[in-house]
């Protein structure tokens, strides 16, 4: 996207924000300080404050971008219900503000409270003053996700007809051949994963895109719970594959949470906080499964470029991501990787 | 093929380095489109040296294993709906390995670097 035209969008959402705060706080409530953190990805996202009288708020909207038949996002609706039920639970997300509406002609989207802290990877692994939150990453993450998993999965019943609470690796083939790619090394994992099942769990409710990156931290360790656009019922074990893959690592191949921690800090911590542990087996197999599943993410990515719909040069390279992708996954299978 | 100077080589590496230069002096999303920019003119350069070479490899390969001929966007085809209709789970390293060194040679051409010294 041009510059013109991004700065036009802009002004344009800013626009329609105003409305929609007076529609909402009276006439008199303002919209300033506008910034923008992520513009064009999977959504768009807008920090500004509100100003109701004399009290201002850093607010955060977020809007959905990608519509395409084989998105693997949850509607906008869905992510701002699933906010309200674990905010009610005191877990640490960001507080539901309003949810868009159609008078706002601002397109599907929310509004939540903003939290201070750092989401960018190579700030938090490097940054001395993030180094207690490292250290405290790998179980604080086992408890956050305890409590998580602990909530009633009849809370989250509006999410039991998407296609990755029915069956998470049929619905990642479903996607990969939607895209109509013929990859060797992909069709080899997919033929490994469906022949080496884990047998089924009793299925909880899962963020489903748990790593750093999707997380605010603060010097303490973790102060906010993001992006819960792919929150989905399933087992547990999906959830520590997915925070383990080895991408989610940036480089630092020896700490498997998140590059900060051990594999048995989080799964202690996660025991200790009433989670059922899954045994070395089935996390195998659920970060083998990730690694599928990154590499259909990418797909869409490239297809969203190919197609035009959403053109970027990091979309661009994620296309030839997806191998790198494929040699971790195929690595893991042989065992070499773990 | 142009005899004139510069080669296509020489173009990609121009550019490449103009993009790292780019990279080198902003910051934030310009920074970030600069590096993504020079990463694949850097895969165009490579897959210019390697990916013919990958490509005659893999089909004799593919022809070898599958027992037939054909291009080879049809024989990854071929290849891919034996392995799902799991024609090789009883005989799984051959089709593994293909799968493997298939991967390898993307790799090689996308990021050699992400390969394990063994790979490279």
């Amino acid at each position: 996207m041009s510059g013109a035209i991004a700065a036009a969008l802009i002004d344009d959402i800013v626009d329609k924000l105003g409305g929609a705060v007076r529609r909402r706080y009276g006439q008199d409530a303002r919209v300033e300080n506008i910034a923008v953190a992520t513009f064009g990805a999977s959504n768009r996202t807008l920090l500004f404050d509100l100003l109701e009288g004399r009290a201002r708020r850093r607010l955060v909207l977020r809007q959905e971008t990608v519509k395409s038949e084989y998105s693997p996002f949850i509607s906008t609706e869905d992510q701002y219900r699933i906010l309200q039920v674990v905010h009610g639970h005191g877990l640490p997300v960001p507080e539901p503000v309003f949810e868009l509406e159609a008078g706002d002609s601002l397109d599907k989207g929310f509004v939540v409270a903003c939290v201070e802290g750092e989401t960018l990877p190579k700030t938090l692994l490097a940054d001395p003053v993030f180094m207690m939150a490292r250290k405290r990453f790998a179980a604080q993450s086992g408890e956050f996700l305890a409590r998580l998993h602990a909530i009633d999965p009849r809370e989250f019943s509006f999410l039991e007809s998407i296609a990755d609470s029915q069956d998470a690796l049929a619905a990642q083939v479903a996607r990969y051949e939607g895209y109509g790619n013929c990859f060797p090394g992909i069709e080899v994992g997919i033929r490994w994963l469906e022949n080496h099942r884990p047998p089924p769990r009793q299925r909880a409710f899962l963020h489903g895109e748990y790593r750093i990156g999707n997380i605010i931290l603060g010097p303490d360790g973790i102060a906010s719970v993001l992006d819960w656009e792919c929150a989905h019922l399933g087992s547990v074990a999906e959830e520590f594959g997915w925070l383990c893959m080895r991408s989610w690592r940036y480089g630092r191949i020896d700490l498997p949470v998140g590059g900060m921690g051990q594999r048995d800090e989080l799964l202690a911590a996660y025991g200790a906080n009433g989670g059922d542990v899954p045994d070395a087996e089935e996390l195998r197999w659920w970060e083998i499964f990730a690694t599928l599943r990154w590499a259909v993410i990418n797909m869409m990515q490239i297809d969203g470029h190919m197609s035009g719909e959403r053109r970027s040069l990091p979309f661009a390279c994620c296309g030839r991501n997806i191998a790198m992708v494929e040699y971790d996954m195929l690595m893991a299978i042989k065992g070499d990787y773990r | 093929m142009s005899q004139d100077n510069p080669d296509i080589h020489e173009i990609l590496t121009t550019v490449r380095e103009f993009a790292e230069g780019v990279a080198s002096r902003t910051q934030g999303a310009e920074r970030y489109d600069a590096l993504c920019a020079a990463f694949l003119m850097g895969v165009v350069q490579r897959e210019l040296n390697l990916g013919e070479q990958q490509d005659e490899a893999q089909q004799a390969r593919l022809q070898a294993l599958l027992g037939c001929s054909g291009d080879l966007i049809e024989l990854y085809r071929d290849f891919s709906a034996r392995v799902r209709r799991g024609d090789y789970d009883h005989d799984w390293q051959p089709a593994f390995d293909f799968a493997f060194e298939q991967v390898v040679d993307k790799v090689r051409v996308t990021n050699p670097d992400h390969l394990e010294a063994e790979h490279r």
